[in-house]
């Protein structure tokens, strides 16, 4: 069982019109030009096993209200197994609106979402006992209004004293309080600003500085994002830089899920793991979303034949 | 053949023996489903919580025979009753049947199993009894459903 935790999650609309104006009244007559799909980090991950052929996969987190429902069976449409605490506020949504000519991209992000303290205490309860098949546990995304930052840092530690390998992709105070932890591998990704543990991330110095702070913080492998590459901090102190040769990027939606997707699943499939080679897995999915329109990874075969398109190089730190 | 995974709803909504009836019924109206799975601390299934074992317990002389007369009467005593079962455990309540399928199942064996039982919800476990979600009666009427179109293209 692969469990996956998303704890925002969000109905993503997508509207596609030829020119997105003001005051303007839109008809949308063909399905093509609206896409509706359950949205959330964690969510986008465990789609992707799915699609690569694990039996079970589940995604913890809340959901709100009859959208929550929705949402709910748009999950288990996709064959994962629904695993949610059912909150009383509705669920977000948020909207794109797409213009072809002139190209535009305009969005509008849901957060009145609130999470009661209650949930929060039935979360964890749910967690506890849902995380006994799984050996790997993928914590992803962002938290919550009414949620406590250290609820990565509660989710951590109960899989760590049951033994499991915890892979989170978090930011801010959430990623900062959760290190205390000690998760095995952590990708921080940018929200708002530009910053890594309260650090302001200008140049690569201040990304090694970021990644070499996070290992001394708990965490024993991390990777950053690197404008289009990756820096990747082994745990022997070892630092490198995934780079893609020749990419034309299309779309950056569910790239970062793919990566982590493709990182996990050589880790699951090989018996002697190797971080580079997990990380030109992770890459090699990344570059497939990118360059491909799609959000989801639909097999290995695909990505695998971009594995060589990703070169890896240790840097002198 | 088609197994019971390929018309089943994957959902881990579950409550545990000592879960409160309180949380039971407020998961019950949230999740809109009437009966609900109780499993152990690792998720393994042990039982079933049906939403009308709670309201026979908290009606108890009258449950099915509600005279409008009375209505108001037994509301408000349900309502008292009530007080004291929501904080009292899903073990008291629950069935200790242990009616769920395998997940590998033949989805003809579950016509059996679900018309033999009056069940008109069956929970679906995998072969180490974890719990794996829930394949109810319009799941099987799905089935049959799709079964006609076969044995209607197997004839042409």
């Amino acid at each position: 069982m692969i469990t996956t935790v998303t704890l925002n999650p969000a109905i993503d609309r997508e509207y596609f019109v030829d020119k997105n104006e003001v005051m303007k009244n839109q008809f949308i007559y063909d399905d093509e030009d609206l896409k509706i799909y359950p949205g959330g980090k964690g969510l986008i991950s465990a789609i992707n096993f799915k699609s690569l052929g694990y039996q079970d996969v589940q995604n913890i987190g809340f959901v709100g209200g009859k959208q929550g429902l929705f949402f709910e069976k748009m999950v288990q449409k996709q064959n994962i197994i629904s695993n949610y605490i059912y909150t009383e506020s509705e669920i977000r949504n948020n909207v794109k609106i797409i213009g072809r000519d002139p190209a535009t991209y305009t969005q509008y992000n849901d957060y009145t979402y609130q999470v009661e303290k209650e949930e929060v205490k039935e979360l964890i309860v749910r967690f506890k006992r849902s995380i006994s098949e799984s050996n790997c546990i993928l914590i992803s995304g962002s938290v919550p209004e009414g949620v406590d930052f250290d609820i990565y840092q509660r989710l951590i530690k109960i899989a760590k004293e049951k033994g499991k390998h915890v892979f989170l992709q978090a930011s801010g105070e959430a990623l900062k309080l959760a290190l205390k932890s000690k998760p095995d591998i952590v990708t921080p990704y940018f929200k708002h600003h530009k910053t890594i543990l309260d650090m302001e991330i200008n140049d690569k110095e201040d990304y090694i500085k970021a990644g070499k702070e996070i290992q001394k913080r708990g965490a024993k492998r991390v990777m950053i994002p690197f404008h289009c590459d990756r820096l990747l901090f082994d745990k022997n102190g070892d630092v490198y830089q995934l780079s893609p040769r020749g990419y034309c990027i299309v779309n950056w939606l569910g790239s970062s899920d793919a990566y982590n997707t493709g990182y996990l699943d050589y880790a699951f499939q090989t018996e002697k793991f190797d971080f580079l080679e997990a990380n030109r897995h992770g890459g090699a999915a990344a570059l497939w979303i990118a360059e491909n329109k799609e959000i989801y990874l639909q097999n290995r075969e695909d990505y695998n034949s971009y594995l060589d398109r990703l070169e890896i190089n240790k840097l002198e730190v | 053949m088609s197994d019971v995974r390929d018309y089943m709803v994957r959902t881990m909504n579950s409550v545990t023996t000592d879960d409160s009836i309180r949380k039971a019924i407020i998961l019950m109206y949230r999740s809109e489903q009437s009966v609900l799975p109780v499993v152990d601390h690792q998720n393994l299934f042990v039982g079933t919580i049906y939403s009308n074992n709670i309201l026979k317990n908290i009606i108890p002389e009258s449950f099915g025979f509600l005279d409008s007369s009375r209505l108001f009467y037994e509301v408000n005593e349900a309502v008292e009753n009530l007080k004291y079962v929501k904080d009292e455990k899903v073990e008291k309540y629950m069935s200790r049947n242990r009616d769920a399928v395998k997940e590998d199942s033949d989805m003809k064996k579950l016509a059996d199993i679900m018309l033999n039982n009056k069940e008109s919800v069956l929970f679906v476990i995998n072969d180490q009894g974890f719990l794996r979600g829930f394949i109810e009666r319009s799941n099987l009427l799905y089935y049959l459903l799709d079964q006609t179109g076969v044995q209607t293209a197997a004839k042409e």
